[in-house]
């Protein structure tokens, strides 16, 4: 009996739980144009994973990887739900991203 | 080195997850006339892929299934959540789906208006504007 796929689900679980935690978080503090930064990690933990020789660490950051790529898409639809009311809005002047005007020409992804 | 392309096998099957959670389970409740049913096929799914990955003996094999049978598992959960939300009023409801229906007629937050179909402004929404979102009045 293989206990890895089954331990790995669980840990991804919580990885994909933690995502909804760090989205409102996020979005609260520096606002959603920060989408391209967090994809990008995103992208840059899954090809770093390639180069970590440990099974479960490569796994792991496999999904942490998958996890930050869909949260950066989460973003704007975080920043909808402040506006709606549904969650606590930030009034204040949120740092702006490195290229602000080229992200704000960027479709913003939706899943 | 050996590339170790385990990370890769991974983040496919925990996006796929994700995706299949978050997309696939609001259509599929969208459209089901009942709750338990989509949720025992998501439950009997995501068990049946943790006894593959139980057997496995293929890492990356193993670790897809047990990935995606989890979320298949939280899935299951999922399309009770989904159905809360469109009683509150959360996510839209389908008129020509019976039990949406009944909830559209019974409660009073249930609605038709797909709220998050929209860019963000940069400033929280007044109640006049609120009320203004077309199909608000429904």
């Amino acid at each position: 009996m293989n206990l890895f796929g089954l331990f790995l689900g669980i840990a991804t679980l919580f990885i994909i739980g933690f995502g909804f935690f760090w989205v409102i978080r996020i979005e609260y503090s520096l606002g959603y144009y920060w989408w391209p930064y967090i994809m990008g990690l995103g992208f840059l933990v899954i090809v770093a994973s390639i180069f970590v020789p440990s099974v479960w660490g490569a796994a792991l950051l496999g999904a942490i990887g998958a996890s930050l790529i869909w949260g950066s898409t989460e973003l704007k639809e975080q920043a909808v739900r402040a506006e709606l009311g549904w969650y606590p809005f930030n009034p204040d002047p949120k740092p702006q991203p490195p290229f602000i005007d080229l992200i704000k020409k960027l479709p913003l992804p939706h899943l | 080195m050996i590339p170790n392309y385990i990370g890769l096998i991974t983040a496919t099957s925990a996006f796929l997850g994700i995706w299949f959670g978050h997309v696939a389970v609001r259509k599929i409740e969208y459209i089901s006339p009942t709750i338990w049913l989509p949720s025992l096929v998501a439950l009997l799914l995501g068990l049946t892929m943790e006894v593959g990955a139980l057997v496995a003996d293929n890492l990356n094999l193993s670790a897809a299934l047990g990935i995606i049978g989890i979320t298949f598992l939280w899935d299951s959960i999922e399309f009770f959540r989904q159905h809360q939300r469109i009683k509150k009023g959360h996510a839209p409801a389908n008129p020509a789906n019976p039990r949406h229906a009944r909830l559209l007629a019974k409660s009073n937050q249930a609605t038709t208006i797909a709220w998050l179909d929209r860019n963000p402004i940069g400033r929280q929404l007044s109640p006049e504007e609120l009320d203004s979102i077309p199909g608000s009045s429904i």
